[in-house]
């Protein structure tokens, strides 16, 4: 283990502490701003869905650049702890990613009639999902071994870029996509921009908490593993 | 209004229930950690 693992360890638990505090108040403000937001005119209470669907969507962005970010860190650094944040950041992503294409299907059902559409953004989201419950499944069938922590940060990292993909490609397909535009300045309506911006920050203070908590379980899973490991070795 | 509150309700549970499942490991790991 890495000599200053053990003070990255108790930095976990400090930051946590104060985004769990402002996780608390932030939901609290959230469900008020949500609770408040105008009613659309067209679709009605259903495109409330509108402040918690991307805003989700950026948390499973964000996890799998996480996941990029820590495993590109372990091949060049070589310390286990960038490793564990990449197995953090991709579980987190996918929880996020798994809403993410929960409360899509629902908003779908209520407003084009069916659940699905394998339409390009649609299906491309699907795929992103599936090449990270992947990664997580190798780092849950493997023993942490180096040369596996290697090929999964190897992976992780070309995973990301089906992110830039996922995000333009309704731009791409011009048109043809069933999947609305992606949010550009100006285009909520009046007084929906407060609770959007809300939920985008909410959601961001959920997603690091889950990250710092994620990351320090995974940290002591390995000391304790190499304690298991030195003795089971024995005195030299 | 049956479809945002399914939507919210999902969110809002797996997200207590992904959190409640990762303080209850940190806290058996910290104890053993120890």
């Amino acid at each position: 283990m890495h000599e200053s693992e053990p003070a990255l360890l108790s930095r976990l638990v400090r930051w946590r502490r104060p985004v769990g505090v402002a996780l608390v108040l932030l939901t609290v403000l959230y469900a008020w701003a949500v609770g408040s937001a105008p009613i659309d005119s067209v679709q009605g209470v259903i495109q409330k869905i509108l402040y918690v669907h991307p805003p989700l969507a950026y948390g499973a962005y964000l996890g799998f650049v996480l996941t990029a970010i820590g495993g590109a860190l372990y091949l060049w650094r070589g310390r286990e702890a960038w490793d564990q944040l990449a197995v953090a950041g991709a579980e987190v992503g996918v929880v996020f990613c798994t809403l993410m294409m929960v409360t899509g299907p629902i908003w779908a059902k209520g407003t084009w009639g069916h659940w699905w559409s394998w339409d390009p953004r649609l299906t491309l989201t699907l795929l992103l999902w599936f090449v990270y419950a992947s990664y997580l499944l190798l780092r849950g069938f493997t023993e942490g071994a180096a040369r596996t922590a290697r090929f999964a940060a190897i992976y992780g990292i070309l995973g990301t870029l089906l992110i830039p993909l996922n995000y333009f490609v309704i731009e791409l397909f011009q048109g043809r996509a069933v999947h609305p535009d992606n949010l550009e300045r100006g285009s909520l309506g009046s007084g929906m921009g407060w609770p959007f911006l809300l939920g985008n920050i909410t959601l961001f203070a959920a997603f690091v908490y889950c990250v710092l908590l994620r990351w320090e379980v995974e940290m002591r899973r390995a000391r304790i593993a190499l304690r298991a490991d030195a003795l089971a070795a024995g005195p030299l | 209004m049956t479809y945002a509150i399914a939507a919210y309700g999902i969110t809002a549970l797996t997200l207590v229930i992904y959190l409640g499942l990762l303080h209850r490991e940190r806290n058996r790991l910290a104890a053993a950690d120890r």
